[in-house]
């Protein structure tokens, strides 16, 4: 014992803060949200046990006409199209700035990851300033162009896409920065070879870059799927009173029963559903994107 | 061979980079010009929906007025500095021994606004009073977002005294032992000065009263004049029924000249407001959320046609910004500041805001229907949290008192920095004058309905409102709307 602690003493000595803002922040809070998902929990009173247990788990699906399975088909429907589309803009926007100079990229690299480094608060009220049907810059665009204005987040048809493509295009900052990284470091022989075989830029970009990118990929795709199925903010800027509940989502429900209502323990099980959600895409994310591209 | 990196850039591009990027950033997070958003800040202006359960001719209790958030683009206010002030004493002295801070929550306070200026000016003459009390004001607006952040903050019992807050909140509140009861404070003068059916809508749990009644507040019409001289529209009578409404409404319905549309008519649709409900539930006396055996109420024909009346303004008179239903409170009341709205309904609240940007505008009552005139409002209320200091609770009811009674008006008039003083809604006592313009309300008063007391209000008007939205965007029938949520809604009111 003395001897491990001679050997590794320090090193966990190091990790110690790290680890006890984890467990302190994250550990505790995640069990005690599991124990009072199966409690009715008020802040004042703590929690009693539900009868039967799974009862908020119950609730949570069932209450207010089922309004949790439409947001659970909202969130999936927002989160398949940002993170394809945050995806493929990042891949494409860090093949056009990679064959430029040095300087250019760095620049580029740094304007592209300005949305990152701006509030979400600040772009959601932007885009709503956007979207607005009155004096919004799009339909100014459209009133220009002799078309009829749309009602961009009033209308429950297309609220959740406008909402979707505002969040596609706020730039996809750290994909960019990410892929341009990934991209700069595969060996320029590669593409020398390629050449010398008479692949042309498309053909290199597909059969090299693309491939050689693709634990980069897995790690973005990973990320922005649980950044997506987590979105909150955006809805809770631009379209605060609702649409219908066409603009409902996973977290958003869980504010509303968590905060709004303080029903914590059908918020802490609509939260564990979405645990479960978010953890299973990654598996199957990790089993399928997964794999050592060599050459 | 590998190929040498070029190394990172010169100084002189460093720099230059530098400056763009600090250039796109400071452009970035320029701020647009719609109202900020709810969660922190941006009072709304909006009153709660309105409390006030006996449909006696007293006033019925509304939702306090709300503190609206100054729209995009108003006319700086200019009002005068506050009077003078030294200790009177009287009411304003708390007998408590109290020395510490009292934190009041105050619906739709925001530093500087019209609604925060009666409070800070009665607040100001209270601390001089009682040296040794300090009175801290938090704001939250009053939506749905700002009575989430209240009820957060009573939950945890941490940096809440007292609070201003609409009566049909109470309930929920006073059902999770949140609230004290005021009746052990109330004084034989109390109780002959304050309208007795105004003080039981704070009657619930074992007949106490559980808050100080402040004001009532119904719901008006708000007309902007300058908007109809321009669309040279005269200014229908106050009389008026609801067909005229409608045509009015399509007479200054207009594009100006340089293409600007101007709209008729909006009003705030949210969960945490039913400011626009008068116009639909005036169908018939059988309009009511919940009926007198304690059953959801919309789920009839007349609702049906009610409803769909009032989202034919929109689908088809056309007489409504394309946004209606989903509108922001601030795009609503900026919209008529701005002159690009000529009619909307709103509480008293808003009435000092139009004052103070010196709006051309003015009230009328809800339009009649076949001859039934109604308005909806509450009674804003000051309730004294749970407090476990006996001292401290003396102190906390001294000041709710205060902030209740004529004296606070005479502390606070019009002409400070106050557009209407103190009161900015008729007043819950018979011995507070209204000033004008919200003289312009009193005579809604005895045809006022008050939102009912049911402890799960909040949740009902939740499950009411996305079905409301989608019957203003013409995407259900209001008869299938209403009876999709029947089941869940007679099961929220039948919480006890």
């Amino acid at each position: 014992m003395r001897r491990f602690f001679q050997k590794h003493g320090w090193s966990y000595l190091f990790i110690l803060p790290s680890m006890t803002t984890f467990i302190v922040f994250v550990f505790i809070p995640v069990v005690w949200a599991f124990i009072i998902s199966f409690q009715k929990y008020s802040l004042r009173s703590g929690g009693r046990w539900m009868d039967p247990f799974y009862a908020n788990y119950e609730t949570a699906f069932t209450q207010f006409g089922g309004i949790f399975i439409t947001a659970i088909q909202n969130t999936i429907v927002y989160s398949f199209f940002t993170v394809t589309a945050n995806i493929f803009l990042g891949l494409i926007l860090s093949s056009l700035i990679q064959p430029l100079s040095h300087r250019l990229r760095t620049f580029f690299r740094a304007a592209y990851y300005l949305p990152a480094v701006t509030s979400a608060l600040i772009i959601g009220m932007t885009w709503s300033f956007i979207y607005n049907a009155q004096w919004g810059f799009a339909n100014y665009i459209l009133r220009l162009l002799g078309l009829p204005l749309v009602r961009w987040i009033s209308d429950p048809d297309i609220a959740l896409a406008s909402v979707t493509a505002s969040a596609i295009l706020t730039i996809p900052a750290t994909a960019v920065v990410l892929y341009s990284a990934a991209m700069g470091s595969i060996p320029t022989e590669y593409y020398e070879a390629a050449e010398l075989d008479g692949a042309n830029g498309i053909q290199k970009w597909w059969h090299i870059t693309v491939p050689l990118i693709k634990s980069t990929t897995l790690y973005l795709v990973v990320l922005y799927s649980i950044a997506s199925f987590e979105v909150f903010e955006r809805i809770y800027i631009m379209v605060p009173s609702g649409v219908g509940n066409s603009t409902q989502t996973i977290v958003t429900q869980i504010y509303n029963n968590g905060f709004k209502d303080l029903n914590f323990g059908v918020g802490a099980a609509q939260a564990f559903v979405l645990f479960v959600m978010i953890a299973t895409v990654a598996v199957f994310q990790f089993r399928f994107l997964q794999s050592d591209v060599e050459y | 061979m590998e190929k040498k990196q070029k190394f990172p850039l010169s100084g002189m591009w460093h720099i230059l980079s530098v400056v763009v990027i600090a250039s796109l950033l400071l452009a970035a997070c320029a701020t647009p010009t719609t109202e900020a958003p709810k969660p922190s800040e941006a009072p709304k202006p909006t009153t709660a929906p309105t409390a006030a359960p006996a449909a006696t001719s007293a006033p019925a209790a509304t939702v306090a007025p709300a503190a609206t958030a100054a729209p995009a683009a108003t006319v700086a206010p200019t009002n005068p500095p506050p009077p003078k002030r030294e200790a009177k004493g009287g009411i304003r002295k708390s007998a408590s021994g109290f020395k510490g801070t009292l934190n009041l929550w105050v619906l739709g306070y925001t530093p500087g606004n019209q609604f925060a200026n009666p409070f800070d000016n009665a607040v100001a003459q209270f601390m001089l009073d009682n040296p040794d009390i300090k009175v801290e004001i938090t704001g939250y607006p009053p939506n749905d977002e700002g009575f989430t952040k209240l009820n957060t903050a009573l939950q945890s019992g941490q940096g809440i005294d007292l609070l201003r807050l609409p009566s049909d909140r109470l309930p929920g509140m006073v059902r999770d032992d949140l609230i004290e009861p005021i009746d052990a404070y109330l004084t034989a003068d109390d109780k002959a000065d304050i309208f007795p059916n105004v003080l039981d809508v704070t009657r619930l749990k074992d007949g106490k009263a559980y808050a100080w009644p402040l004001w009532v507040v119904p719901m008006g019409m708000y007309l902007n004049k300058d908007v109809f001289a321009e669309a040279k529209v005269d200014m229908p009578s106050k009389t008026w029924t609801y067909e005229q409404f409608v045509e009015t409404a399509k007479k200054v319905t207009f594009k100006r000249a340089n293409g600007e549309q101007v709209y008729g008519f909006a009003g705030f649709v949210d969960p945490g407001v039913v400011n626009t409900w008068a116009l639909w539930m005036n169908e018939d006396v059988s309009v009511r959320p919940v009926t007198a055996d304690r059953k959801f109420g919309f789920d009839n024909a007349a609702t049906a046609a009610g409803m769909q009346r009032f989202a034919d303004l929109a689908l088809v008179h056309k007489v409504t910004p394309p946004d209606f239903g989903s509108m922001k409170d601030s795009d609503v009341k900026g919209g008529f500041t701005n002159k690009q709205i000529a009619m909307v309904v709103d509480a008293t609240g808003f009435a000092p805001q139009l004052v103070a940007a010196k709006a051309n505008f003015e009230i009328y009552p809800i339009p009649t229907y076949k001859g039934a005139k109604l308005t909806v409002g509450a009674v804003g209320l000051i309730a004294v949290a749970k407090v476990k200091d006996d001292v401290k609770r003396k102190a906390a009811m001294d000041l709710a008192k205060y902030l209740t009674s004529s004296e606070v008006q005479a502390d606070v008039p019009p002409g400070s920095n106050v557009a209407t003083g103190f009161y900015l809604a008729p007043g819950a006592r018979k011995s507070v004058k209204v000033n004008p313009p919200l003289d312009q309300f009193l005579g809604v008063l005895p045809d006022m309905w008050i939102t009912p007391l049911i402890v799960d209000w909040a949740p009902l008007t939740r499950l009411i409102h996305p079905e409301f939205q989608n019957v203003i965007f013409g995407k259900v029938k209001a008869a299938d709307a209403m009876k999709k949520i029947t089941p869940e809604a007679n099961k929220l009111i039948s919480n006890k």
